[in-house]
């Protein structure tokens, strides 16, 4: 099957009106980076109690999208399935994408942003993951250049080797971003499943992001493409998600089980907002009505309740990354197992977190400055086929 | 090779600020530790922590959220036994002998002395906040804000951006005198902080931990605090 692959022609008012509101969201993204490097972090909304905020999870939510994409990439790099050939390239180009989303997040969320750029090279930290995973991410990047590379010029060996060094790369930077928060000290962060179910809830993320990308974009610019393609990935979706809501299940039973862990668990699940963003968001939203339209025969093979289902999906991994990085830091240390604080000079118990403007500006920039170099991508680069068929 | 350059450059003049956290003049083979007698430990006494942020600029706004506390003061109660009293006790950075905060570190801006006292060099930090994750102590503390104060103009401010912790006050060990609470507590408060070389079988420390029943935050945890507390 020969598949020609062409570049949009972003001559359109639509599509400059596009760039046009995509550079004003990443202006106003670096305005707020400005004001926030200027005032300190403390307009962020981040406090002693909860030093992490909203651009933590925007960062491993881009970086699971990132690394979900490139998973759909691999169905013809890797397992040489010739009918997701159309896809490839948008999808490592996604992926490309998503990694420099999770960088510039990270990046803007730093109180010394100066620093960033020689000092973690310098004084590189074997022991931190926070010194292993930046590594991870540029090689990442650096993977999918060259990936895209490979698929441009055709070279299909190469393409297969580059291709299934990216697929492995891809866990190990999910994993390794699991585990910033899986191999922490915090009561709802220790735990060596949580690089595993962030590998799962990315590969689910990643993959309905693709099939939103797939139909949209085909749509918007008239290409055709097979709804059995859109079916298969479907299918595919379904099946990840069942792998999230079985480490979903393990992980908070376990919690729920052991004793000590117990009132944390509690906490969790029926503890605040974060709860509702639980059950809701992620459980109902995000899990089970995506899976009940899934594997539905009829719904399942109807491209409309696909895209439905997938853009659910994308939300309720939202709510997951949410949940993983917050409760985490509002639920106190136990500092005496045996005691209680009745007073101090600081706020101990139970800490407070409210997503602030600061924060929703910065990662609008992001989304800004990312959405512009997709649409510029379209244009400047080869990335779509015309059209996507199903062999036989 | 520009970059590591400027960064080595960096480093050599954080190193040569006199008694700030690059340096390494600790006296080998000390290994310093605290002692808390938190029976003696005076209700609404605040002695400690107001010589902790004059002695080290420690910055405050008046908003706990945003507050640098080297020490905090809080009331425990037992959840066992209601009719043991309430009693207050101060908390601060434990300078554990396996420092998860160090360990977390992507830059090595935290880091132990020869002397086993915690340390993070500010012209180094980059912010991630990594550390205060990291701390199953809630010690670590962070410069959300730029401190206005400088009550002591012979100890460098912390500009925002940066995260630090209790020092144990190594600038004044290192010249041979008390930490600053210590000091504050003997003179003004009970007398209930011991500070002293762990190493020494000698020193007020060493004694107590063989004499007495003390106890360490979190010992399960394996981080080898070098904090103790007697009555807790």
């Amino acid at each position: 099957m020969d598949i020609k692959f062409e570049r949009i022609e972003g001559t359109s008012n639509r599509y400059y009106g596009l760039l046009i509101v995509l550079a004003a969201m990443a202006a106003v993204g670096l305005f707020a980076t400005w004001w926030v490097m200027q005032k300190g972090i403390w307009v962020t909304g981040m406090t002693m109690r909860v030093p992490w905020g909203l651009q933590i999870v925007m960062a491993v939510y881009y970086i699971g999208l990132s690394a979900g994409s490139l998973v759909i990439s691999g169905l013809y790099g890797v397992f040489g399935k010739q009918e997701y050939k159309p896809f490839a390239r948008i999808a490592v180009y996604i992926a490309m994408l998503f990694l420099i989303a999770g960088l510039l997040s990270i990046l803007t969320d730093q109180g010394r942003m100066d620093r960033v750029f020689v000092e973690p090279f310098v004084y590189f930290n074997l022991q931190s993951m926070f010194s292993i995973n930046p590594l991870l991410y540029i090689g990442h990047i650096l993977i999918c250049i060259v990936y895209l590379w490979a698929l441009f010029k055709e070279k299909k060996k190469f393409t297969t080797v580059v291709a299934t060094t990216a697929f492995g790369w891809a866990f190990c930077v999910h994993s390794g971003t699991g585990a910033i928060f899986g191999f922490g000290a915090r009561m709802l962060y220790e735990s060596p499943l949580l690089p595993a179910s962030f590998v799962a809830a990315a590969m689910a993320s990643g993959t309905a992001l693709m099939i939103l990308v797939i139909v949209g974009l085909f749509k918007a610019t008239k290409r055709h493409v097979d709804d059995s393609l859109v079916v298969w990935l479907g299918r595919f979706l379904a099946v990840c998600l069942l792998v999230v809501v079985y480490f979903l299940v393990v992980e908070n039973a376990y919690r729920a089980y052991v004793v000590e862990l117990r009132q944390a668990a509690i906490y969790y699940l029926f503890g605040g907002f974060h709860s509702v963003l639980f059950w809701l968001g992620l459980m109902i939203i995000g899990c089970a009505i995506p899976m009940v339209i899934l594997f539905n025969r009829k719904t399942g093979k109807s491209v409309r309740w696909i895209v439905l289902a997938s853009a659910l999906v994308v939300f309720g991994v939202l709510c997951e990354r949410y949940v993983i990085v917050l409760p985490g830091l509002t639920h106190p240390p136990e500092l005496f197992p045996s005691l209680e604080i009745t007073a101090s000079v600081v706020q101990e118990g139970i800490a407070s977190y409210t997503v602030s403007l600061a924060e929703i500006l910065q990662a609008l920039g992001v989304m800004g400055a990312i959405g512009f170099l997709f649409a510029w991508g379209l244009r400047a680069l080869p990335l779509l086929p015309t059209e996507a068929r199903a062999q036989g | 090779m520009l970059g590591a350059s400027c960064a080595y450059a960096f480093r050599f003049l954080a190193d040569s600020y006199p008694g700030w956290a690059g340096d390494d003049i600790a006296a080998s083979g000390c290994r310093w530790g605290m002692v808390i007698d938190i029976n003696k430990c005076r209700p609404g006494c605040t002695a400690c922590l107001d010589a902790c942020r004059e002695e080290n600029n420690v910055s405050f706004h008046g908003d706990d959220r945003w507050d640098v506390h080297w020490i905090r003061k809080v009331n425990i109660k037992s959840k066992i036994d209601s009719n043991v009293p309430e009693k207050p006790m101060i908390l601060l950075c434990n300078h554990c002998d396996k420092p998860p905060c160090a360990q977390v570190c992507p830059v090595q801006a935290t880091y132990k002395r020869d002397d086993g006292i915690v340390i993070v060099d500010h012209h180094r930090c980059i912010g991630c906040r990594y550390c205060m994750i990291a701390c199953p102590y809630n010690a670590r503390q962070f410069n959300f804000k730029d401190n206005e104060d400088w009550p002591n103009q012979e100890h460098p401010k912390r500009s925002h951006g940066v995260a630090e912790a209790c020092t144990l006050c190594a600038h004044r060990l290192d010249q041979g005198r008390p930490p600053a609470c210590v000091e504050a507590c003997r003179e003004v408060g009970a007398g209930a902080l011991y500070v002293g070389d762990l190493n020494d079988p000698d020193s007020d420390v060493s004694r107590f931990i063989s004499t007495v029943a003390v106890k360490r935050l979190r010992e399960d945890l394996g981080t080898e605090p070098k904090v103790y507390y007697i009555g807790l």
